[in-house]
């Protein structure tokens, strides 16, 4: 039962990401760097940190049995947010010769998802 | 937007997820995210060789994001690899600078390689065709 829930959150969240990922593409369109799934993965990154924050209050490795951490955890915040499109962007700029771009991109993205992450996470700690 | 390219993203990142899924309960004993590398490098080999591949290949909208932004997206994160640092870090110093070092690496050297293998062999393969 929890496997139906797990791909139900997963699609949910992969179209989550395809659709903000279009309406930042628009709002984004002049931006040296690929600023739609910056942002996606630095929001979904939160996401994730508030979760665990507020439902486990830890960051579990294997709490595998636990339907909602399946669920919210891997399902949706872990399709919602992407590392393959991040890499191929990433290798995209390198590619075009894109140095600084690629060098801002590629440390944004991780600083940016790590710094948003403990900061849901610590947001609503007691 | 149309329903068929929703559809396909859905599809392609159920199946994604659930792959991540099995990836993530098969290595749990060993105490280690190894998981969520395999999945992030993977997936950045697949998408860079079919970014490589739709170059070259036709294919309708739907088939690609199904499979990139679907199926690529789905199984590769980042917030479980945010999450992984961080209760990494808890453990021991290095561990979470080795594991986003790896991750990092590997995945831009794994999009890398499949982008040009990828499109190295479809080179070869149009140089000879008639």
């Amino acid at each position: 039962m929890t496997v139906i829930w797990l791909m139900s959150a997963g699609a949910a969240g992969a179209v989550c990401r395809y659709m903000l990922g279009m309406f930042f593409a628009r709002k984004f369109s002049k931006q040296s760097i690929p600023m739609p799934m910056l942002l996606v993965n630095t929001a979904g990154s939160f996401g994730l940190g508030v979760f665990l924050s507020l439902y486990m209050q830890t960051i579990p490795l294997d709490a595998y049995d636990d339907p909602w951490f399946v669920t919210a955890g891997t399902g949706f915040f872990g399709a919602f947010t992407t590392f393959s499109t991040f890499a191929v962007e990433a290798v995209n700029l390198l590619r075009s010769g894109k140095r600084m771009p690629f060098l801002w991109y590629t440390s944004l993205s991780i600083i940016g998802s790590l710094m948003a992450f403990i900061f849901g996470f610590l947001l609503f700690s007691p | 937007m149309s329903m068929k390219i929703i559809a396909a993203v859905a599809a392609g990142g159920a199946l994604g997820t659930l792959l991540r899924y099995i990836i993530n309960l098969a290595v749990l004993p060993s105490d280690y995210p190894y998981g969520t590398i395999i999945e992030n490098i993977g997936g950045s080999f697949i998408l860079g060789a079919v970014t490589a591949w739709f170059l070259t290949k036709k294919a309708p909208e739907w088939v690609k994001v199904g499979i990139g932004t679907g199926f690529c997206g789905g199984l590769t994160t980042m917030s479980t690899l945010a999450s992984d640092t961080v209760m990494l870090a808890a453990r021991e110093a290095s561990t979470p600078v080795i594991y986003l070092g790896v991750s990092i690496f590997g995945g831009l050297a794994a999009a890398l390689i499949g982008f040009y293998s990828t499109s190295f062999f479809f080179r070869g393969k149009g140089g000879t065709s008639p």
